[in-house]
């Protein structure tokens, strides 16, 4: 049963593997990340922290615009090359067809981040920077987690949406969610029952990808964080990420194609 | 398995949109094909062909009426095991090679690797693409592609295939390639199902021809019973399948 869904993702992999636009970004963050590494010349002091703050910011931004363009445009795409009808005319079931896209999206994501990772670590080779390793591995796990929410949620908008809204819609959550965890702390005590009520359903709808962000650990060296931390955000993510699936194969599931 | 018609089609009624803009595509169009028959579904745009292909493979759901592949319902899993399906149009993915892309299809139908390894070479030389399995789409042209759409449809040897717009986007060489590899099928007793617009085609291999007319089924005859209503001079309707089709199609405009 699982092959099936594999092949439907091997796909996305593979198009993720041969397409140029992903390398293109690659060279253009690798290039940013050269010359934010070339500034210890200069022999400022905790400059490698700027040079970790610059990369991951990076980095975790242009796999997010990655995830998010590759997850809204699956289903468009499938229609438009009208393969849709070939791939279903075959025996699989819809929600092993969406699993399937849902799981090349996220490996996708994730060969783009480990890109990203090469470049960074090519790039510490000149700074010869400290890092903790540990708490460098907790960051990408996060990294992973927030990879999953995010194309989960765009496969949701795209199958309500046209491409370009769906991909428009998810970046403004995305940005939303960015600042809704520090915004929301400051508004909530100055707001009123219904603007209360209004935040708290907000919270709950809209991922917030800024709880998955360990870069401020990794620049400053903090300690990692404690394993009960890492299954928090497991079960956040996955408390997002099945509703929007669950959502997605509804909509899908008696679509008339 | 049991007894049942390849394919069953009974008082099938689809309408699109709602309100003023309702529209009746197919109405109670009713016809079965036996296993081993080869039928031309044939009518002109319009006329329902597409909507009553896409219900018959599950990508559209029936207003009113029943549909049945081998006694299961259309679309059901255990229905899509038996079809081979060719759309109208469709291309493949671009950045995957041909072979590639009937590992895909193949593995999807539930062949295993060791099958795939062997029969893909023998597919693709079949249609016309011996060699060409280590290239990318991307650089295939639209009537390559649809050979490979013809190789993914029939990689699984299937009890049944649906072919939407037969021979649509290939050249002379193609349709004659394809006319070769379905009149083998139909010497293995398979059961093909298509929809053309090219009459020629539907003579010279199909057993039965059901002509639809806005969305109602208007002629369901075995090929050589036609022919003798039309050396009879039934109606005056003309001597080819194409004048019997215009003499049927033509009247039912004007009025």
């Amino acid at each position: 049963m699982l092959r099936r869904q594999w092949l439907i993702a091997r796909t996305i992999f593979v198009e993720a593997l041969r397409r140029r636009e992903i390398y293109a970004i690659v060279l253009i963050t690798a290039g940013m990340l050269l010359l934010a590494s070339l500034l210890r010349f200069f022999d400022l002091q905790g400059l490698h922290k700027f040079y970790h703050e610059v990369s991951l910011k990076v980095m975790t931004t242009a796999t997010v615009l990655t995830v998010i363009v590759l997850a809204a445009r699956q289903l468009p795409r499938e229609f438009e090359r009208r393969t849709i009808y070939t791939l279903l005319a075959k025996p699989i079931a819809r929600w092993e067809f969406l699993l399937g896209k849902y799981v090349g999206v996220v490996l996708a994501g994730l060969f783009c981040l480990g890109l990203f990772m090469g470049v960074f670590c090519l790039g510490r080779l000149f700074t010869q920077a400290p890092l903790d390793w540990r708490l460098f591995g907790q960051f990408l796990f996060m990294q992973g987690l927030a990879i999953g929410c995010l194309a989960a949620l765009s496969f949701l908008l795209s199958m309500l949406m046209g491409l370009d809204a769906a991909i428009v819609t998810a970046m403004l959550i995305y940005l939303l969610g960015q600042v809704m965890t520090n915004a929301m702390t400051v508004v909530y005590e100055f707001t009123g029952a219904a603007g209360r009520a209004v935040l708290i359903t907000l919270n709950y709808l809209v991922p917030q990808p800024a709880l998955f962000d360990l870069s401020a650990k990794v620049v400053h060296e903090w300690p990692p964080v404690p394993a009960w931390v890492l299954g928090l955000a497991t079960l956040y993510c996955l408390m997002f990420v099945i509703p929007y699936l669950g959502l997605s194969y509804a909509l899908f599931r008696r679509r008339a194609l | 398995m049991g007894n049942h018609a390849a394919i069953e089609v009974n008082q099938l009624h689809i309408r699109y949109g709602r309100g003023a803009r309702r529209h009746l595509a197919v109405a109670g169009l009713t016809f079965q094909v036996e296993p081993g028959e080869t039928v031309g579904f044939i009518g002109p745009n319009g006329a329902g062909k597409s909507s009553t292909i896409k219900t018959l493979m599950g990508f559209q759901y029936p207003t009113e009426g029943t549909v049945r592949l081998f006694g299961e319902q259309a679309g059901s899993i255990a229905a899509r095991r038996r079809i081979g399906y060719l759309p109208e149009v469709s291309l493949y993915y671009p950045f995957m090679k041909a072979r590639e892309v009937l590992e895909l299809y193949g593995g999807l139908q539930g062949l295993d690797r060791a099958t795939l390894k062997r029969r893909i070479p023998e597919l693709l030389e079949r249609v016309g693409l011996a060699g060409k399995g280590e290239t990318l789409l991307k650089h295939f042209s639209k009537g390559m592609q649809q050979r490979v759409g013809i190789a993914q449809a029939i990689i699984a040897d299937p009890d049944l295939l649906i072919f939407d717009e037969l021979s649509s986007g290939l050249d002379p060489v193609g349709r004659y390639d394809l006319r070769e590899v379905l009149l083998e099928l139909k010497r293995r007793n398979r059961t093909i199902f298509f929809s053309s617009h090219e009459l020629y085609e539907v003579e010279s291999l199909c057993d039965r021809v059901i002509m639809i007319h806005g969305g109602r089924k208007v002629a369901d005859a075995a090929v050589p019973e036609l022919m003798e209503q039309l050396k009879a001079g039934n109606g005056g309707r003309g001597q080819s399948l194409e004048e019997f089709f215009m003499g049927l199609i033509r009247p039912a405009e004007a009025a």
